[in-house]
C-alpha cells in the first residue's frame, strides 16, 4: 500500500504541476459580460484555479455528451435528465469562468484533461470516447451514453474531492460540494436507468 | 477513497504540502451492468451499504483474491451473503459492462463462478476504453449464480473486484439483460420515500405547491415551496441533492 500511495502522490504532484500553475497569458477577454450569479471572495490558491479550469474543460465534454443524449436517447427519462444536466451545467460554466476572470486566471487549461495518461490512468472521457458516442445508434446509444456519462461524473466527484481537501476559496469549495452531491445522485439515477 | 487521505499526510508530509493534494483523484472501475453489488449500492437498489455507495469504482485489492470486497474492510458489505442481493436475469450469453474512471493499463479481465475460472479476456497491457464490454458464455451455469469479475491492472500489483448476482438463462433477454416491465410512475406521492427496488426508478410525481423534495419528478410549470419562497419549474427533471431552488439552479427553478 505504501508504494501505491506514493505513486498516487507523485501522480498528484505531476498533475498539479501540469495544471495548477497555468501561468500562460490569458487570452484577451472582453470584460466579463457574463456576470457570475454568485460572487467568490478574491482569496484563492492554485488548487482553486486548477479545479475550476479543469471543471470548465470537463463541463465542455459533458455538455457535448448530454446534447447527443437529448437528440439520440429513446427513453424520455434519459432525454429529460440530459436536458436538466445541460441547463444546470451551462450555468455552472458561467459561474466558474466568472470566478476565474475575477481572479485574472485563464479560463482554459492549455491541454485536454486526457493529457494525464502518464500519471496513472486516463480519465474516463477523451475525444475518442465522444467520437464513439456520436456513432452509436439505437439502444446501443443509451447504454453507451449512460456508461460513459457515469464514468464522466465519477471523475467530477473525484475532482471535487481534490478541491474540498486542498482548495482555499470558500465559495469554490462549497461549489465543489454541490458538484459532488449532484453528480453522485446523477450516477444513482443513471445506474437505475442502465439496469431497468 | 476517503480512507486514502489521512495516511499520506502522515507518511509523506515531509515531501512538501503540495504533494498531499489529490490522493482521491485516481480511481478505477467496476461492473455497471448487469449491476455489480457495488452498483446496486450506488444506485440505491440495496440500502445501507456504507461508504461503497459513494465510490463503487474503488474495490481494489491485491491480485489473486476471490473476494467481492477486494479485502477492503470498509467494503465488507459486498461479501455479506445475508444481504439478499437481487439477481439480474440474463441470457446464457451475458454482456458485462465495465465503467472505468481511470483507464489503467490492463493485464486482463477474469471471470469466476465459485473457484472455477469461466473466462479470461486479454487486455494487451494497453489502456482500455472508458467503457469496456465482454460477452461471456454462462450456458454451463444455469440458474442463480454469483460471478466474480476481476480487472487485473498491468502496471501495479492490484486488481479491481466486482461481484454480480445473476439468474442465468431464466428467460430470454438479449444483450445480457431482460427488459423491465412497464414502469409504474402514476402514483401521486409527494414523499421522497427511497424504497429499495431493482425495478425502473419509480419517481413520485410532484404535487402542486408542495415543499421541494429530492427524488421527485418535477415538470415544467410545477410549483414548489422552498425555505418560505415559491418557485416554478423551468425544466422538467427528477430532483436530486443540490438541485433544490437556489441561486445556483435558476435554470431549473424560477423564483416567483
Amino acid at each position: 500500500m505504501r508504494i501505491r500511495h506514493a505513486a498516487i502522490l507523485i501522480a498528484a504532484a505531476l498533475l498539479l504541476g501540469a495544471c495548477g500553475t497555468a501561468a500562460e497569458a490569458p487570452p484577451s477577454q472582453a470584460p466579463a459580460a457574463v456576470q457570475a450569479a454568485v460572487q467568490a471572495e478574491d482569496g484563492h490558491n492554485d488548487t482553486d484555479v486548477m479545479y475550476l479550469q479543469m471543471m470548465v474543460a470537463h463541463h465542455g465534454q459533458g455538455l457535448e455528451m448530454v446534447r447527443l443524449a437529448e437528440k439520440n436517447a429513446k427513453r424520455g427519462e434519459i432525454r429529460t435528465l440530459a436536458r436538466a444536466i445541460e441547463v444546470t451545467q451551462r450555468d455552472e460554466v458561467k459561474l466558474m469562468t466568472g470566478w476565474l476572470k475575477q481572479w485574472s486566471a485563464p479560463t482554459t487549461v492549455d491541454h485536454a484533461p486526457s493529457a494525464h495518461a502518464d500519471h496513472g490512468g486516463l480519465p474516463a472521457t477523451g475525444p475518442e470516447e465522444i467520437a464513439a458516442l456520436k456513432k452509436a445508434k439505437g439502444p446501443a446509444f443509451e447504454t453507451a451514453f449512460l456508461n460513459l456519462f457515469i464514468a464522466h461524473q465519477h471523475n467530477a466527484v473525484e475532482m471535487a474531492h481534490l478541491e474540498t481537501k486542498q482548495g482555499s476559496n470558500a465559495e469554490a469549495k462549497a461549489f465543489a460540494d454541490r458538484i459532488s452531491a449532484s453528480r453522485a445522485d446523477q450516477i444513482k439515477q443513471m445506474l437505475q436507468l442502465l439496469n431497468s | 477513497m476517503r480512507r486514502f487521505i489521512a495516511y499520506p499526510l502522515v507518511a509523506l508530509g515531509a515531501l512538501g504540502s503540495t504533494l498531499v493534494v489529490a490522493a482521491p483523484a485516481l480511481a478505477h472501475g467496476y461492473v455497471s451492468a448487469p449491476p455489480s453489488r457495488q452498483a446496486l449500492c450506488a444506485s440505491g437498489a440495496v440500502a445501507d451499504c456504507g461508504q461503497i455507495q459513494f465510490e463503487p469504482q474503488s474495490v481494489e485489492g491485491p491480485k489473486g483474491l476471490k473476494s467481492c470486497d477486494g479485502g477492503v474492510a470498509g467494503f465488507s458489505v459486498l461479501s455479506d451473503e445475508s444481504r439478499d442481493w437481487p439477481a439480474k436475469a440474463v441470457a446464457a450469453k451475458a454482456t458485462f459492462t465495465w465503467v472505468m474512471t481511470a483507464r489503467h493499463r490492463t493485464s486482463n479481465w477474469e471471470y469466476f463462478i465459485g473457484d472455477k475460472k469461466i473466462a479470461t479476456v486479454d487486455g494487451g497491457n494497453a489502456q482500455p476504453d472508458a467503457v469496456v464490454t465482454h460477452t461471456i458464455d454462462l450456458s454451463a451455469f444455469p440458474g442463480r449464480q454469483k460471478v466474480l469479475a476481476v480487472w487485473n491492472i498491468g502496471d501495479t500489483a492490484n486488481a479491481f473486484y466486482s461481484c454480480i448476482d445473476l439468474n442465468v438463462g431464466a428467460s430470454g433477454g438479449s444483450g445480457g439483460t431482460i427488459p423491465s416491465t412497464a414502469p409504474s410512475t402514476t402514483k401521486p406521492a409527494p414523499a421522497p420515500a427511497p424504497t429499495p427496488t431493482t425495478k425502473a426508478p419509480a419517481v413520485p410525481i410532484a404535487e402542486g405547491g408542495a415543499g421541494w423534495a429530492p427524488g421527485v419528478a418535477y415538470r415544467t410549470g410545477d410549483k414548489v415551496t422552498f425555505e418560505g419562497k415559491t418557485y416554478k419549474c423551468r425544466q422538467s427533471h427528477s430532483s436530486i441533492r443540490s438541485w433544490e431552488p437556489s441561486i445556483y439552479t435558476l435554470a431549473l427553478w424560477l423564483p416567483l
